[in-house]
């Protein structure tokens, strides 16, 4: 998918300076990621849609999902094609685009164009900048390189829950989004010098646009098919009949055309080899958890009637599962080249993150109050913990067998199956059990009236007992989503269990 | 070639002609006529938008939905606690149904609805808003302005607070408002009505913006299943 510029010759003295200024780019858009999980009740105000109305903001977090999944496979053959640093710079103006466009949104409609650019845009720079740095460093001295981009937009998106909600708490949440733009604005005014003196586009590199469309196309329709726009009739989306088979007929055309094509986007036939579809269906699993967790437990936080918290305390909470992510990363790449397998601790990893969703799904309205001995330390915040390390835990086993499965060459498209597929995931995973828990929600609640506002005296005991009822109703919501994620995730670590293999013997080079 | 020419003449006077259209109407006859047809419409669909102050005790924040006077089937925003909450209401016959936060419909007894403000008042044909038109003093016309596609002439005046209590019984009944029509002529169609003033408190201002479409649709609004 990425073939770099044999031309570029290093130039020592700038080389350094364009991958900061790249990677800051990759960064501030990593940051947005995730960040409207905590600022997203303060968002639904804005653009006037009702708390008792919530699937109507789950394409504020699809589109930006599906954004990226579309533009990110491309990116990487774009920048081949027309130069990485005139590509960094497009994508940085659509992100900063779609960023203009969310904090001026007065409607939902606005708001999620704006998501969906600033997904497309962002997205689009993971490849590119991937692909610079492996450029402009030599095959012997790039793995260094590549690993702190990585790690770049890994902690750019932990952060972003954390980010947004200290913004949205202090400067009200449209700020999250106006920051961006003196940020993109400087980030090209530096680049702009060395995108101009860059090697010339290569026009002999295929776009392989058709495979973009068509991706893209069925991205759309899935995205679509699982949004519950009506969860009182039904879990899925009211034209689920058509538009879900029509989607698996673009997937198949668009897996159809890669195998046939000369230089594919994605390289289908990689799937066959079980530790590799293994790895990618146990990565988008992962995902899932990771995005119910970022999207359920903020809100559940900021719920008016469980734990009313505001955008700052709810992104502390969720930063206490954020942070176990990177801990869990650090300690699944050391114990799997410990203990030499890639098995044991990718299922373990999935294993202890089902433990812990299991552990949230039990959380009541009380779960948040007690401290442990008189410690400043709740049982909570040791299961949002345990619950970040099992997820983050699996990432290095996962992706290392991903990436051995495909060979040398390929290591750069693996990378790409490892992000879309998480990315896939989380889209798919989060759409299901959004609709699927609203349902619920609804069927649980639907003989459940509340009383009328009268001067009778008994009003005030008969609207605190229908607030227990629906406080109950949406806890029971929570604990269906949550228990549904373990089982997802549980699933996922028994896959890997069976199909991972184990480390090849090192090789000295 | 002078004919030609004389012709190019011609069409260009008849152009400048067709594009400066009839004299502007005169404002009072202007809300006369569009108060009159505005009454007497079968049916149309209404968007509502509170703007500005509206208090604590104010929980309306904006309403949608479709009239056949004096029925009414429409979804009401309401913000309590820092929060927006949606609920449908039904005003058919005598009969009133509330679709609130959770739960199916229920009807509502009169003395439960005088808690809140009963939207029929708006387009009640006596205490309405088509019927305050024709009360609105001193009215003027602006310039020609676009609303929604529609070619209007906003006609502004000042109508008595106690008025406007009448038609919806959660504005301030002292003092004077400003109310703006915007009306596409000569078809006599009211687009867009706002009034405007200290509505909901004293010292600070807010606006109601309807806005109509679908004028004369014939609408039938019907009880909803109870449960």
């Amino acid at each position: 998918m990425i073939s770099p510029f044999q031309s570029l010759r290093p130039r020592s003295a700038n080389r350094r300076i364009v991958l900061a200024l790249t990677g800051a780019g990759l960064f501030l858009a990593s940051l947005d990621a995730y960040v409207v999980v905590t600022a997203i009740l303060p968002m639904l105000t804005t653009v006037r849609i009702p708390v008792n109305h919530l699937e109507r903001a789950t394409p504020i977090i699809t589109g930006f999902l599906l954004g990226y999944l579309a533009a990110m496979p491309i990116a990487g053959g774009l920048s081949d094609r027309f130069g990485r640093l005139r590509v960094f710079i497009g994508c940085l103006l659509l992100f900063a685009a779609g960023s203009l466009l969310t904090a001026t949104a007065g409607s939902l409609s606005q708001l999620v164009t704006g998501r969906l650019l600033q997904g497309a845009g962002g997205g689009a720079l993971v490849p590119i900048v991937l692909a610079l740095a492996a450029d402009l460093y030599p095959a012997g001295g790039r793995s260094p390189v590549l690993g702190t981009v990585s790690a770049l937009q890994e902690i750019g998106s932990v952060l972003g829950p954390l980010w947004g909600g200290l913004i949205a708490a202090s400067l009200g949440w449209t700020w999250i989004f106006w920051i961006n733009l003196p940020f993109a604005a400087l980030l090209i005014w530096a680049i702009w010098p060395e995108a101009r003196v860059a090697p010339e586009p290569r026009p002999v590199v295929r776009v392989d646009w058709l495979g973009a469309a068509l991706a893209a196309a069925g991205l759309a329709l899935l995205t679509l098919a699982l949004y519950a726009a009506d969860p009182e009739k039904s879990p899925l989306g009211p034209n689920f009949l058509w538009q879900a088979p029509l989607a698996l007929v673009f997937f198949f055309l668009f897996a159809w055309h890669e195998r046939r094509a000369r230089q594919p986007m994605l390289d289908v036939r990689q799937f066959r080899d079980s530790s590799f579809s293994g790895g990618a269906i146990t990565n988008a699993l992962a995902g899932a958890g990771l995005m119910v967790a970022l999207v359920y437990i903020p809100v559940l936080a900021e719920s008016p009637i469980v734990f009313s918290m505001n955008p700052r305390e709810a992104a502390l909470l969720l930063f206490r599962l954020m942070l176990g992510i990177p801990i869990g990363a650090l300690l699944g790449g050391f114990l799997a080249g410990r203990l030499r397998s890639y098995r044991l601790v990718a299922a373990a990893g999935m294993l202890i993150a089902a433990v812990g969703f299991v552990l949230l799904s039990g959380w009541s309205e009380r779960s948040l109050q007690p401290h442990l001995l008189g410690l400043p330390l709740r049982l909570a915040d040791a299961e949002l913990l345990l619950t970040g390390l099992g997820l983050g835990l699996e990432i290095a086993p996962v992706s290392a067998a991903v990436l051995d499965a495909v060979g040398e060459t390929q290591r750069g498209a693996g990378a790409a199956v490892l992000i879309v597929m998480r990315l896939l995931g989380m889209l798919v995973g989060f759409s299901l059990l959004a609709g699927y828990g609203l349902y619920q929600f609804h069927q649980a609640t639907a003989h459940l009236l509340p009383p009328i506002p009268t001067l009778l005296p008994d009003f005030a005991v008969r609207y605190a007992t229908y607030v227990l009822h629906l406080r109950q109703a949406l806890i029971a919501e929570y604990h269906l989503i949550f228990v549904s994620t373990a089982i997802a995730l549980a699933i996922g670590g028994l896959i890997a269990a069976v199909t991972l293999r184990p480390l090849p013997r090192t090789r000295w080079r | 070639m002078p004919g030609f020419s004389a012709a190019c003449s011609v069409a260009l006077i008849v152009a400048a002609l067709a594009g400066c259209d009839s004299a502007p109407p005169a404002a009072a006859p202007l809300l006369q006529q569009t108060s009159e047809r505005m009454a007497r419409l079968h049916g149309f669909h209404f968007r509502m938008q509170i703007t500005g102050e509206t208090g604590s005790n104010e929980p309306v924040q904006a309403a949608a939905g479709e009239v056949h006077p004096p029925d009414l089937r429409a979804t009401v925003d309401l913000r309590q606690g820092g929060f927006l909450y949606e609920v449908e209401v039904i005003f058919s016959g005598s009969a009133i149904y509330l679709k609130s936060i959770t739960g199916g419909w229920q009807r509502l007894s009169a003395s439960q609805v005088a808690q809140f403000f009963d939207p029929r008042s708006l387009f009640d044909p006596q205490l309405g808003l088509f019927k305050a038109m024709e009360q609105t003093k001193s009215p003027s016309l602006g310039q020609k302005e676009s609303v929604d596609g529609h070619d209007t002439y906003p006609v502004s005046g000042a109508v008595a607070a106690a008025r406007m209590h009448q038609l919806l019984s959660l504005i301030r009944d002292h003092g004077a408002y400003r109310a703006t029509y915007w009306i596409e002529s000569p078809a006599n169609t009211l687009w867009r009505a706002r009034l405007s003033g200290n509505l909901f408190d004293a010292t600070r201002p807010a606006a109601v913006t309807f806005d109509f479409s679908n004028h004369d649709q014939p609408i039938s609004v019907t009880p909803p299943p109870l449960g």
